[in-house]
Order: structure tokens, then C-alpha cells, then sequence
């Protein structure tokens, strides 16, 4: 049993939006809505046996709410006034009143509702009637529910419908809709919670569409209003290879992303079987191909997908998770990377806080400018002791191993990597004094502040690798706000001024003899690959899931050619003509090698897409009517 | 079990902390409290409850009390309703 999946009678109007292809695939179900823009809750039910553990985590979840308003309570009386506390005994009353508690365990005992949507259910008609109320004392007190409804729904994140493995088949599972999704949110979830997002905001190389590669959930973001066209319960197809959601389709677009589903399955198969190829050019140029990843236990996976290692681990997602992690939770999570992927490279970030990247307990939130704002090493340097511990962490999980980087992010001067370096240093030789081996480990930054490509060979004499981050690279060049829908057409990664960028990376790098690899998502675009490999680029990190598509597409071209086609292209003066040059010469061969269903629509334009001669539905790049 | 009628004096009537105080003392009894307000009924030791009638200044309340300590639960009720929920300095 998997719940009630709401059926309904009347006829629905068919309804096509168009947003952003963030993370490919195609998926079927029915729309979940992420209420108060910050909590999913799913009306699903639970497998009988779990209802003592849902009641559990309820009744631990209001101890744990009392818990917190006596001591807020503690502190306000202190700080303001007894009078002023007492509004905290009017909520620890009405979180123990049996009016609140009583139906939601009669909910959860009866009728097997996860404990979160039946405390989220009954807040909400409680609430419903104290707004309603004539009486503005009253009206006002809805405040205090809406407090206990935030308090108690992130506390309850562990509560919600596990679904049976037969039920939850991933044409019929749950679709998430939202106006914003977080990465928090992502992270949350199990396995099989969802199987797509569409949200109003967001774009391609947002953290959650990024996440939502990773995880091989279908995404489309900035659809603008999907929040409010779509209502729980409504069928959706999400296509986002595409950026396209069907709102109660017709039963011939169902036949139709059904086919795409099952051909795009085929193909993923396809792919799984060049994994043990050499990712290696037709003229024997092999460029590296490794994963960036955000959760330590997708170390497992990406050798199967064809990576020779790990190029980019977020650690901030540890972070994000955690809170504020223990030195002994940190040591856990990077050796298990270290251990499961020596000695295939394993490249440790260290936090990359801030920008849209919030930590609670950490990050800045009142910043009119985020991504220029007190961020990644920015924090790591301000907050010293939370830098060394993470340091230490490090250098500890990687004893015994021979495969450890370590890379620094948002480097903008020479004396930020100075004093990483001394504080690394620092760290090491404090924990060889109390008799730790120190692995052999390198250490590189990120270069991806454009002061940094400006300083780049004082930067090269520092470190012993490059990380080119495009996302931001390309964001500070262009001055374009990577999350803003209105210039998202700005975002161009293929700009005379980027690629200029790179090239001047790579030959101060080359000059001392130090490796470069690029980790932004324009990695996974065959054509950025092309331009990428002819710039002399030696590693690519990316989705684990782009790798064998990466591989497919190097192992078609030759180096040399690549290097002329860059010779052409740095002459070209905009990026309209640079994509003309590059659509021209190569779709075709893209679109045979078959893997143009990982291209994003809004890269050809019309003439493009009758240029492609498909070869089988999935290609067919036709946006629908 | 007695039934007996107070009348709300407060400059506000029943909200949330009058209705605080008044669970306050319900809670403690062994008897069963309801309050009981143009027919509608709420059991005086639930806040939300209490609420969701929405009294107002003026009116006039009666509670039906079933229990050992009866006679106590409601001396202290009315004293309660008397000194206005203690709250009358308070200007909300």
C-alpha cells in the first residue's frame, strides 16, 4: 500500500509550461506541494508497522519543541520580561492541548498518515479558524500556531511515508512543486520520496538543480508560476531534458513520454557499457575524467559510472546537513571517500558556505549581494576555528592513503592561499607532534574569481593543481547573476571573454608544470567539452552521471581537431557566431553519437533543430506544438 | 456534578492568556471542567478549545464541573473571572 493517490472525475484542462532544463530525464506522477515555501509534506501513507515509530518521533518532536521554548523562555525573561514570556506558555500549552494532539495520533494510529502531514493537516485547520476569527486578539494568535507549525515541522524531517520498493514505481511516484526548493531539501529526502522537481525560481546551475543531477532526479526550474497553476493531486509529466511540464496531459502526451522514458533508459544502458573505455581522444590524447559529488556515499557509485576519481567533493553539504559537524562526524565522512576511492583521486573542497548556499548556523543572511558577499574561504579565513578543525579532519581520514587533494575555493589573492597554506601547515604539524601520519596530499584552489585568472602565475608557484569553477568564473566575468532568470540568457559559457579566461589558465598552469581541470557544470555540454579539450584542459569533473556521455563524445573527436576548432573560435568576436561555428560543424555529429538528449533545448534555436536528422525518437529535439 | 454561570468582566474577554489561566486550573482538578457558551461546549483544559469559542468581554459563561474537588475547581475559577484574569493592568 502506498497511500491515496487522489483520483478525481471532472476533467482537467491541459495545461504546457516552459521553464529551464535543470537536471534530464523524463518522469509521470502526481503533484506534491511544497507548502510555506519551505516544507514538502506528502499526504502518503505508511506501512502499518511504522506507526509506533511515526508516533515516536511526534511525541519526540514535542518534547523537543518544549524543550526549546523553556529555554527560549529562559533567555527572554532574562533579557526582556516575565510578562513577555508568558506568550511562550501559551505555546507549550497549545502544543501539549489535546485538540492538537489527539487527532494527529488518531491520524497516524488509524488511518496510517505519516506523522508530519497529520500534525501539518490539523495545524492547518487550526490555523484556518484563528485567522478566520472576528476578533483581532484572536486573528493574532494564529501567529503563535504558524511558530509552532515551523518549530514542529522541522522537527519532524524524519517523518513521512516509506514507500514499499514495488509500489513506488518511478512513473507513478510523487512530483515536488514549489516557488523555491533548497538543497536542504534535497538532502533530506530518501530514496523514491520524489521522482521530479518543478519549481518557479531557479536555474540550471543552481546548488538543487545540481543536486538534482546528482541524485538522477528529473528537474525543470524557473517556470515562473507553477506553484500556483499546479494543486496537489494534479498529474504532470516533467520532462527535463527539455524544460518542459505538462499539467494533466492528454493521453497521447502520456504515450509519448512514456516511449521517452523507456528509450532514455535504453540509452542510459547504452551508455553503462563504454565505462570501462579509456576517455581517451581518436589521436590518444587522454584527458581525465573525474566526479564531482555531494554526499560521501556517492563515492560508490562513481567508478561504475567511469571516473577515475573524485575532482570536486562539496563539502559544504556535510555542513548544510549536519549543522555545525563534529571533528570525529567529518573524519567519517572524508574517509570513507579517501578509503573507498584510493588510489583514485579524491579532491576534498573544503566549505564552500554562502552565496545560495546557507548554513543556518553559520552563513550571513542579510546580504544585498550573497555571491560577492562573506563566503567559502572568505568564512574559512573569519572563522578559524571551524577552518583548522575541518583541516584537521581531513588530514586525519586520509592517513594511510596516497590519494588525497586538498583545494581551497574562491581564491581572489595570492595572500588568501598564503594563509590557507600556513594554516593547513599549521594543522599538519600540530597532529604530526601527537604522532598522526600525515598522508602525501596536494593542494590547488579554485580559480574562479577573475582576480585570480589576472594573478594566475604567482597563483600556479602556490599550488600543485588548478579547479576551473566555471559557474562563478563565468558569473564574475559576465556580471551575470547565474540565479536570475531575466539574464539567464547572459549566462553564456561559450563568451570570447570566458574562453580567453581559461586559455590563460591553462598556459600559466602548463608554464609550471601544474594540472587543470574544470568542475562547472559547462563540463557536461559535448560542445564546451570540445572547446575544453582543445583548450589544453587536462581533468573534467562533473555529474558522475554526465561521465560516460563525456567519454562517448571524447572518444569521437581528435585533440588536433579540437585545437584548430578553438584557433577558429578565439578568432570569432561573439558568442552568437561561436555557437553558429560549433552547431554547424558538430550537431550532427552529437546528434549520431546519440547522446543529444543530455543537450538543452534552449542551445538550438528552430533552424538548428531541423538540421538534426534523428535517429530515434529520444533525439527528437521538437518541442511540443 | 454543579452548574454554575460567571460573567466575563475583562477589558478583552476570553483569549489566550485568560484561557491560559483558566486551563491552569483545570488542569489540576480531578474533576471534569466544560465551559459552556451559547451552546457550544469546550472542555476547559484544552487552550484551543477554550478559544476557538471566542468569548468576548460581557459575556456570560457557565461551567459544568463533575468531580470530587468541584466545589474547589470552581472558587478558584470565579475568583479568577473577579480579579479580571489578573490582566486588567495589562493593555494588550
Amino acid at each position: 500500500m502506498t497511500g491515496s493517490t487522489k483520483t478525481t472525475t471532472t476533467r482537467k484542462t491541459r495545461l504546457i509550461l516552459t521553464g529551464v532544463p535543470a537536471s534530464p530525464g523524463f518522469a509521470m506522477g502526481c503533484v506534491q506541494v511544497l507548502v510555506n515555501q519551505e516544507f514538502s509534506v506528502s499526504q502518503e501513507c505508511i506501512l502499518p508497522e511504522r506507526v509506533p515509530k511515526e508516533l515516536s518521533l511526534f511525541q519526540k518532536a514535542i518534547r523537543q519543541s518544549i524543550r526549546d521554548l523553556e529555554s527560549a523562555k529562559q533567555n527572554i525573561q532574562k533579557r526582556v520580561s516575565k510578562e513577555d514570556a508568558r506568550i511562550l506558555d501559551t505555546q507549550m500549552m497549545m502544543l501539549q492541548d489535546p485538540m492538537l494532539v489527539d487527532p494527529v495520533v488518531d491520524l497516524v494510529r488509524r488511518e496510517h498518515y505519516n506523522a508530519r502531514w497529520a500534525f501539518h493537516d490539523r495545524m492547518k485547520l487550526l490555523i484556518g479558524q484563528f485567522e478566520q476569527s472576528p476578533e483581532v486578539l484572536w486573528r493574532e494568535r494564529s501567529a503563535d500556531l504558524s511558530d509552532l507549525y515551523n518549530r514542529m515541522m522541522n522537527l519532524l524531517v524524519e517523518s513521512g511515508p516509506v514507500m514499499s520498493q514495488e509500489g513506488a514505481s518511478v512513473e507513478t511516484g510523487a512530483i515536488l512543486i514549489g516557488h523555491t526548493l533548497n538543497p536542504s531539501h534535497l538532502v533530506k529526502l530518501r530514496q523514491g520520496q520524489a521522482t521530479a522537481f518543478a519549481t518557479d525560481t531557479g536555474g540550471r546551475t543552481s546548488h538543487v538543480s545540481i543536486l538534482a543531477r546528482a541524485l538522477k532526479i528529473p528537474a525543470v526550474a524557473g517556470l515562473a508560476d507553477i506553484s500556483v497553476k499546479a494543486e496537489a493531486g494534479d498529474f504532470m509529466i516533467v520532462d527535463g531534458s527539455n524544460g518542459i511540464v505538462i499539467i494533466n496531459p492528454q493521453d497521447s502526451d502520456i504515450r509519448k513520454y512514456k516511449a521517452k522514458i523507456e528509450a532514455f533508459r535504453r540509452q542510459e544502458q547504452e551508455l553503462l557499457t563504454t565505462r570501462r573505455l579509456d576517455p581517451q581522444t581518436l589521436d590518444g590524447k587522454y584527458i581525465k575524467l573525474m566526479a564531482n559529488i555531494e554526499l560521501p556515499m556517492e563515492a560508490d557509485d562513481v567508478e561504475a559510472m567511469g571516473a577515475t576519481g573524485i575532482g570536486l567533493y562539496r563539502s559544504e553539504f556535510l555542513f548544510i546537513q549536519k549543522g555545525n559537524p563534529s571533528c570525529e562526524e567529518q573524519i567519517e565522512a572524508y574517509r570513507y571517500i579517501i578509503h573507498r576511492m584510493n588510489p583514485l583521486t579524491a579532491t576534498i573542497r573544503t566549505l564552500d558556505a554562502g552565496g545560495d548556499k546557507i548554513i543556518p548556523e553559520l552563513s550571513a543572511t542579510d546580504e544585498a549581494n550573497p555571491f560577492m558577499g562573506w563566503r567559502s574561504i572568505r568564512v574559512c579565513l573569519d572563522k578559524e576555528d571551524i577552518f583548522k578543525n575541518q583541516l584537521r579532519a581531513i588530514l586525519q581520514a586520509g592517513e594511510g592513503s596516497t590519494n588525497l587533494r586538498i583545494m581551497f575555493p574562491m581564491i581572489s589573492s595570492v595572500q588568501e592561499i598564503q594563509r590557507a597554506k600556513t594554516i593547513l601547515a599549521g594543522v599538519a604539524k600540530a597532529l604530526t607532534d601527537q604522532g598522526v601520519q600525515i598522508p602525501h596530499y596536494e593542494v590547488g584552489i579554485m580559480v574562479e574569481v577573475p582576480a585570480a585568472v589576472i594573478m594566475v602565475d604567482e597563483l600556479a608557484r602556490e599550488v600543485d593543481f588548478f579547479s576551473i569553477g566555471t559557474n562563478d568564473l563565468i558569473q564574475f566575468t559576465l556580471a551575470v547573476d547565474r540565479s536570475n532568470e531575466r539574464i539567464a540568457s547572459m549566462f553564456q559559457p561559450h563568451h570570447p571573454a570566458v574562453l580567453r579566461m581559461i586559455h590563460h589558465v591553462v598556459q600559466a598552469a602548463h608554464h609550471e608544470g601544474i594540472t587543470v581541470s574544470v568542475c562547472g557544470e559547462m563540463v557536461t555540454e559535448p560542445l564546451s567539452t570540445l572547446l575544453l579539450v582543445g583548450l589544453g584542459i587536462d581533468e573534467l569533473s562533473m555529474t558522475p552521471w554526465n561521465i560516460m556521455e563525456c567519454k562517448k563524445f571524447i572518444r569521437s573527436i581528435t585533440y588536433e581537431e579540437a585545437r584548430e576548432t578553438v584557433h577558429e573560435v578565439m578568432s570569432l568576436p561573439n558568442t552568437e557566431e561561436i555557437n553558429r561555428y560549433l552547431k554547424k560543424k558538430y550537431l550532427q555529429k552529437i546528434s549520431d553519437l546519440g547522446i543529444s538528449s543530455f543537450i538543452v533545448t534552449a542551445d538550438f534555436n528552430k533552424n538548428d533543430r531541423a538540421l538534426i536528422k534523428v535517429k530515434d525518437h529520444i533525439v527528437n529535439l521538437d518541442v511540443l506544438q | 456534578m454543579i452548574l454554575r454561570s460567571l460573567t466575563v468582566i475583562n477589558k478583552t474577554g476570553i483569549h489566550a492568556r485568560p484561557a491560559m489561566a483558566i486551563v491552569e486550573i483545570a488542569s489540576r482538578a480531578a474533576s471534569s471542567v466544560t465551559l459552556i457558551c451559547g451552546g457550544n461546549r469546550a472542555n476547559a483544559k484544552s487552550i484551543l478549545n477554550l478559544m476557538t469559542l471566542v468569548i468576548t468581554p460581557g459575556t456570560q459563561v457557565q461551567f459544568e464541573i463533575d468531580g470530587s474537588d468541584e466545589d474547589e475547581v470552581f472558587q478558584k475559577l470565579e475568583k479568577l473571572f473577579h480579579d479580571r484574569f489578573n490582566e486588567d493592568h495589562y493593555d494588550p
